[in-house]
């Protein structure tokens, strides 16, 4: 019959031997010949499912993507690419249950390369969808420090800003203060990464950060308008009214159509006009600048008692309103505001001012934050308060 | 092996004679012939069946994906009319060919390994490798809810056995031959030498023997590279990240146990009584019978549920993901059950290895599901119930419990979790063997007509020991050193006429009272024993021997000492020919 294999005649082992091994390896190289054409013609296939999983992924359809990347793997088991983007469409997927089967692509494949710098950065991100901090945090430092295939300085610059985000998002403000340090010191001379680094300090609420991050960008481009009104807010968050007038003022002869940056420094200008504790005044100017904040104080409190619906009238009252008591106040100390050119009592502008400044936050907590000289009268109060701790 | 090479001398040489150059050639031929004895040769030859072997698994893992891709697409979806249509139409052309090409290749082919071990003499005919190939690969490729493991490890037997055959070496070694060749076969299927030779071993041989497992590893190892060098070394299964914690969750895993018992029972008995009815039915119907199993098969498919067809190793993997619902889990366990019934009883050439895994996984993935619900305290995760439940399947439906632990770190890697799955593979193999007495490949082989041995059996066999037939020790025993008619006096008065002689420095011998007085009748009571006595001495048994050892003394001597081994002076007691025979239960001659 065809199929019975003929009779081998030699008797000697290593005759035997010798044939058996002509044998294994003209079958190894018949069954390489095989796999190789097989395996090409699987990658091509392979390829084409995975190209169209790319674009279903990029247009939000992950369940296609899925579907096509699986089936890229059918054709191409071992492709790393096809896990890793698997990995992903999984992750991204919504479906809090396929993360299992993210994280086990991610792992085997992070398992033979420890040092890919894409598995680490994914498996950080399956790490932060799980909200398991610590691993997030491992994986983004493995993937900022780990080997990637193209650019790699913007890449690792860029998982750093996301760590830092993450961390923002987390509220884990010292490790993510700490990451901005290291960012900071390790930027290009590029306005773009200067911006986006400042919008992190800003977002950490660092301003002193943010405002050096936007004097970098102002260095390399003077007239830059979003380092100009950026630089100019960090400095009026600071509470530094004169440098942020400077900023804002600049920024505005750069756009003027930036609303925000007109809002800011009209208010920053409001405070520098309205400040009585400012250096450089004249008394005379202080003492004016008193008796104006002490007036708008009290159309301050009257407008917020009839916003309340709190008669300023009323009295006798076994529990009064904090406004009547800031109106008392405000009437016990009215008549001093006429010995302020007179009197040699050092304390009294204090005094005055810090009615002024009790009406201004109380109000702003019954009556919403305020706007115009309220609002520069409130920045002052806090600012002081803020001095003087 | 000899050989005669007679080598023409060549005149080119200026240093070497015609006669000297002979003389070495000869010199080193002989050589190399003293090296291959047959047991040397038996090894090596080992590797070539696994390289074989893992060759032709290669091949046949090409033509099943090929014919996957080919009819079914990469990704069989829903409602499409080529999931019945496809396995149907395979299965027309699979039956004409097992009924007029290939007859030998229906159903899984472990037992026919079996058959050519004990029966054939290690005889497969290499038909049944090519037709296993072809059939198994249209068969699985087209969707019959089959598995491609026990073809390859028929594949690897059919190789080695034709291979055994026509290198003619002894017969003993010819027949195991086959079992080398299964070996190399599933081993290259299943990426995993060491379940492969565990099921060699515990399913095909029957037995723990030394002679072969040399050869056994051996082959394994060399197609489990060849199949690494050629599709990778990537695990069958990416596992998810498994642990097990607490103790006290063993009882999930134990219920899981006994749940895939019963399932394993329930499938093995729906396979046990529907073979030989559709085996029964008029010839013409067995054209029919696996084209109407495709089209249940594609039926179950069409209808929502196309996991269950080939082999389903992607959606074993989804599974163990957590990516099925707990109710799908068990539907797809109980579709599964019924389209592996149907497709290995028609007579398509398939396996039930990968059935059974998927079965386990989505059946352990359900209970895992279920078991969450009411605790939800439990930290095993849905991935890891279905991993163990793969196990469970293998131990309770195969019956080969140490395969299946082994199987399931193979392909897990993953050694925190072989607590739970001993536990519940051992619950499921003992609910398994409560209620299915015979295990499935043996009641498959006595459907066929054929027993075979197992070592399930052998294990439940009642052993006796040489202690179960032990006599206590005589009163009196003698010396070499004493002279023969002071032993002559001491044994006058003794009932008993056979003595044991104690030698010096070690070791036993026999005199009996005749001897000693017709010594003394003749004048010698003035030698010692020693002198006397025939040699060699006495060969000695120890009580933990099987009494079958003692059979092959008892007939040679009248008593048999038996020492113990921690300090063979000591005699524990003596055996003698009625003590054996009464043990067995037959009377003696002599009684």
């Amino acid at each position: 019959m065809w199929w019975r294999l003929p009779k081998l005649v030699p008797r000697s082992g290593p005759v035997i031997l010798l044939i058996l091994t002509l044998g294994a390896v003209a079958g190894f190289a018949a069954v390489s010949h095989l796999v190789v054409r097989y395996n090409a013609n699987q990658q091509s296939r392979g390829r084409k499912l995975y190209a169209s999983g790319l674009t279903a992924a990029s247009s939000g359809r992950y369940d296609a993507a899925i579907d096509a990347f699986r089936a890229a793997l059918t054709c191409d088991p071992a492709n790393s690419q096809y896990q890793l983007s698997l990995a992903r469409a999984l992750r991204d997927s919504g479906d809090p249950s396929r993360l299992d089967e993210a994280e086990s692509y991610l792992v085997a494949l992070w398992q033979r390369t420890p040092q890919d710098a894409a598995v680490n950065l994914a498996l950080a991100r399956v790490a932060a969808h799980r909200g398991s901090i610590d691993d997030a945090i491992g994986y983004y430092h493995n993937a900022m420090y780990g080997v990637w295939k193209s650019d790699a300085d913007a890449n690792r610059n860029s998982v750093q800003i996301e760590l830092i985000q993450y961390l923002l998002k987390k509220n884990a403000r010292a490790q993510a203060d700490s990451e901005l340090i290291a960012l900071a010191t390790a930027l290009p001379r590029d306005p773009a990464a200067h911006l986006q680094a400042a919008s992190l300090f800003v977002e950490a609420e660092d301003y002193a950060g943010a405002l050096a991050q936007y004097e970098d960008v102002l260095r390399l481009q003077s007239n830059n308008a979003a380092a100009l009104a950026g630089a100019g807010a960090a400095a009026y968050r600071m509470g530094n009214y004169t440098l942020a007038q400077r900023y804002l003022r600049n920024a505005l002869a750069v756009n003027l159509e930036d609303r925000d940056s007109r809002q800011l420094l009209e208010t920053a200008e409001l405070v520098l006009r309205s400040n009585p504790f400012r250096s450089y005044i004249s008394d005379a100017e202080r003492n004016r600048r008193i008796a104006a904040d002490f007036a708008r104080a009290e159309t301050r409190l009257t407008a917020c008692a009839a916003q309340a619906g709190v008669s300023l009238d009323a009295t006798g009252s076994s529990s009064p309103s904090p406004l009547l008591r800031l109106q008392a106040q405000w009437n016990a100390v009215k008549p001093d505001l006429r010995q302020l050119q007179s009197s040699t009592e050092t304390d009294l502008p204090d005094t005055i001012m810090d009615v002024v400044f009790q009406i201004e936050r109380r109000t702003a907590t019954m009556c919403g934050r305020p706007q115009g000289v309220d609002l520069a009268l409130l920045l002052i109060s806090e600012q002081r308060e803020a001095a003087t701790q | 092996m000899s050989s005669n090479p007679t080598v023409p001398a060549s005149p080119e040489s200026p240093t070497q004679t015609p006669i000297v150059r002979v003389h070495i050639r000869q010199r080193l031929f002989s050589t190399l012939e003293g090296v291959f004895n047959e047991e040397v040769f038996f090894l090596i030859l080992s590797v070539f069946i696994g390289i074989f072997s893992g060759l032709a698994v290669v091949c046949f893992r090409l033509a099943i994906d090929w014919t996957h891709l080919a009819l079914l697409g990469p990704l069989p979806q829903t409602h499409s009319w080529r999931l019945f249509a496809v396995p149907a139409i395979a299965g027309l052309v699979v039956a004409a060919l097992v009924l007029h090409v290939f007859p030998g290749i229906r159903g899984s082919g472990v037992n026919q390994t079996k058959s050519a071990l004990y029966i054939f003499n290690g005889f497969i005919p290499f038909r049944t490798a090519v037709g296993k190939f072809f059939c198994s690969a249209i068969a699985i490729g087209s969707g019959q809810s089959l598995g491609p493991e026990d073809p390859s490890l028929q594949i690897g037997a059919s190789i080695a056995s034709a291979l055994g055959r026509h290198l003619q070496i002894s017969r003993e070694k010819v027949r195991l031959m086959a079992p080398v060749g299964a070996a190399a076969g599933l081993a290259a299927a299943f990426n995993a030498p060491i379940s492969a030779v565990l099921f060699v071993i515990e399913e095909v041989i029957g037995r723990w023997s030394a002679g072969i497992l040399g050869s056994v590893v051996l082959s394994a190892v060399a197609s489990v590279v060849i199949v690494r060098s050629f599709l990778g070394s990537e695990p069958l299964f990416h596992i998810p990240v498994t642990a097990f914690k607490r103790p006290s969750e063993l009882l999930a895993y134990a219920a899981l146990g006994l749940i895939g018992g019963f399932a394993s029972v329930a499938f093995a008995k729906s396979v046990g009584a529907l073979r030989p009815r559709l085996k029964a039915l008029p010839r013409w119907t067995q054209y029919l019978q696996p084209a109407v199993a495709g089209l249940l098969v594609g039926l179950i498919a069409f209808l929502g549920a196309p996991q269950v067809m080939g082999a389903g190793y992607d959606s074993m993997d989804q599974a163990m993901h957590g990516q099925y619902a707990w109710k799908f889990l068990a539907m797809l366990a109980v579709l599964k059950i019924v389209a592996t019934t149907v497709s290995f009883v028609s007579g398509t050439p398939g396996g039930m290895f990968a059935p059974t895994l998927f079965i386990g996984a989505m059946l352990g993935g359900a209970v895992g599901g279920v078991e969450h619900i009411f605790f939800p305290q439990l930290t095993g995760s849905t991935g890891t119930y279905a991993l163990v439940g793969m196990g469970v399947l293998f131990a309770g439906f195969l019956r080969v419990p140490m395969t299946s632990v082994f199987m399931v770190l193979e392909v897990s890697g993953n050694y925190e979790i072989i607590v739970p799955v001993i536990v519940a593979n051992t619950v499921s193999y003992l609910v398994a063997r409560s209620f299915q007495e015979i295990p499935i490949f043996d009641l498959l082989t006595r459907q066929d007509g054929l027993v075979l041995p197992s070592l399930e059996e052998e294990r439940e066999e009642n052993i006796l020991h040489v202690e179960d037939a032990m006599l206590p020790v005589s009163k009196t025993i003698l010396n070499a050193q004493d002279y023969v008619d002071t032993s002559a006096r001491r044994v006058q008065d003794s009932s008993e006429s056979v003595f044991l002689v104690r030698l010096h420095p070690s070791g036993w011998n026999l005199i009996t009272r005749e001897q000693l007085q017709r010594l003394d009748r003749e004048g010698k009571g003035e030698l010692t024993l020693a002198s006397v006595l025939p040699s060699p001495p006495l060969p000695s048994l120890y009580p933990d021997l099987p009494l079958d050892s003692a059979l092959r003394y008892v007939n040679a001597y009248a008593l048999v000492p038996v020492v113990n081994r921690a300090d063979f002076h000591r005699l524990e007691g003596v055996i003698s020919r009625d003590s054996v025979l009464h043990k067995y239960g037959s009377p003696s001659e002599g009684s």
